[in-house]
């Protein structure tokens, strides 16, 4: 489904990515583990397309250089140089990190912001089903967004990523600031819509202990490149993942 | 006395907020401070002039084709100017500035002023309203802008490209990941304040004549109104020409007519001081933008 090779992304002279290649296949929970500063979110800027609009808006203003080399392949087709807006067209759709919502509008309200693309009908649709996911929000309806707890819009940040009918579905730490215990909630729920709805996930994270046993497959990505990749439970069984992310 | 300084008071608010309304829909979700507001209002006044006297247009295709360019004009100083400047507050202004003066100051050069460039009122009747004599034309301006407030609510609450505003409004990279294209959305928020311009003129002019420093007091009651309702804020819009327009009402009635300007930007200071960001104010940045 997905499929970047060699991919180098530079801010100015920084090499924020350095020759990643992966893939995705179609069906598949992949995830992309790595500590702070590692580049996973430049990885998932990189995939949905916002780092073309950050270029633009950099070069208007006369800001930072961005500079990005190798291909990203979505559906055999070459999206490397495809405008954010377009990929969300192609059902590449990414949550941002810090579970980004629009504070100043009710939970109902979010959910139809971010149906832009879609009818009334179909918002309802998946809204329905997002309150079947995430049971709290169902009484947090008419509540400004900006007043729910972290867990809260983690929550509403992937329902309204849903409601775009996503078809790769991008997470970018959606465990970061989130108890253990909700943590767990927003895992299960991940795991239950792509059973359900056959979306594929691709999610970053630097929590490798709750992720690591639910994804299909797994990257490590440190410094900006592909330090070991494997199952989830090749992954775990890992030594050096073990002392790295488990503190054994 | 004072239930005739109450409905015009009234009158008055209306016509702040019509002024402001424009300005403030841009600005609450492009962050552009379209300094040539004032300006877009006096070439759709001008431009609805000339295609009566001149052309010999019928009136409400004048007005249509008038509202349209206004659009058009907004569209393409976004696509063309803004664009390049956007999220550099102090260039949008000066680009936005400069595109003002030179409208304003070519119609100067043309020396259109005086009496007779004005538009038709709609009805020329008036009406007794619990004694006090108002004409048609000020109830139509204070039903207008019921009614557009009322439309621009509905709009941003009910339609995709309205809460598409209100999503880039809030955050625009955000509302990016959902396909929205916010150069596209700003590009419309500047369009649509050009064309309430437009609409602005053309109930609000009929109560005077259309010269070019109109274009500076309407920009500059507009800030007025936006400043002290806080920038981008529609509720503080309509509270904060509730407070202008009554305090010039009866500042005029009870004090005398040349208080009015000092008693408004007593007001502006006033609220300044007590609350920066204007009372419905949300924007940190206030006072870096003006």
């Amino acid at each position: 489904m997905l499929e970047i090779e060699n991919l180098m992304v530079f801010f100015e002279n920084a090499l924020a990515l350095n020759g990643l290649s992966l893939g995705v296949r179609t069906g598949e929970i992949v995830g992309v583990i790595g500590s702070n500063s590692a580049g996973k979110t430049t990885l998932m800027n990189t995939i949905s397309g916002l780092i073309i609009d950050m270029r633009i808006k950099e070069k208007r203003k006369g800001g930072e250089r961005i500079t990005i080399y190798g291909n990203i392949t979505y559906d055999g087709e070459d999206i490397t140089e495809t405008p954010p807006s377009d990929r969300v067209k192609q059902g590449i759709v990414l949550s941002r990190e810090r579970h980004p919502v629009f504070p100043e509008s009710s939970v109902v309200e979010n959910f139809k912001i971010a149906g832009y693309l879609r009818s009334k009908s179909e918002i309802q649709e998946t809204m329905d089903f997002v309150f079947t996911l995430f049971p709290p929000l169902t009484k947090l309806k008419t509540r400004k967004a900006g007043f729910l707890s972290g867990g809260e819009q983690q929550m509403l940040a992937i329902g309204m990523a849903l409601v775009v009918r996503p078809k790769l579905l991008l997470l970018d730490e959606p465990l970061l600031g989130l108890s253990p215990m909700m943590q767990k909630a927003v895992v299960d729920a991940i795991v239950s819509l792509n059973r359900e709805t056959n979306i594929t996930v691709l999610l970053s994270e630097q929590f490798a202990r709750p992720v690591l046993p639910v994804v299909d497959r797994a990257y490590v990505v440190e410094n900006g490149m592909l330090t070991l990749s494997g199952t989830g439970a090749e992954l775990m069984d890992n030594p050096e993942i073990k002392a790295a992310y488990f503190g054994v | 006395m004072l239930v005739g300084t109450t409905i015009y008071a009234l009158i008055n608010t209306a016509i702040l907020a019509l002024m402001a309304i424009g300005f403030n829909l841009t600005f609450g979700i492009s962050g552009v401070a379209n300094f040539a507001y004032g300006a877009f209002y006096v070439f759709a006044a001008y431009g609805i002039w000339g295609m009566l006297n001149l052309l010999h247009i019928p009136y409400l295709l004048a007005v249509l084709i008038a509202v349209l360019a206004n659009l058009i004009l907004g569209a393409l100083i976004y696509r063309f100017v803004l664009l390049r400047v956007r999220g550099q507050a102090l260039s949008e202004v000066i680009a936005t500035f400069g595109i003002g003066l030179a409208i304003l100051e070519l119609f100067s050069y043309f020396g259109w002023v005086g009496f007779e460039y004005t538009l038709p009122v709609f009805m020329d009747r008036s009406f007794i309203i619990a004694g006090t004599y108002v004409d048609f034309q000020r109830l139509a301006i204070l039903g207008f802008s019921a009614v557009l407030i009322a439309c621009l609510w509905w709009f941003t609450h009910h339609t995709s490209i309205g809460l598409a505003f209100r999503g880039i409004a809030q955050d625009e990279r955000t509302a990016l990941t959902f396909g929205i294209d916010s150069d596209r959305i700003a590009m419309l928020s500047v369009s649509f304040g050009a064309g309430i311009a437009a609409l602005a003129a053309l109930f609000i002019i009929p109560l005077g004549s259309i010269a070019p420093g109109e274009g500076y007091d309407v920009l500059i009651k507009a800030l007025a109104v936006c400043i002290i309702g806080g920038l981008g804020s529609t509720g503080g819009v309509i509270a904060a020409s509730f407070i202008v327009g009554f305090a010039e009402r009866f500042t005029d009635t009870y004090i005398g007519s040349h208080w009015t300007m000092i008693v408004s930007l007593a007001a502006i200071l006033l609220v300044l001081t007590i609350k920066p960001s204007g009372l419905f104010g949300k924007q940190k940045e206030l006072e870096e933008r003006i």
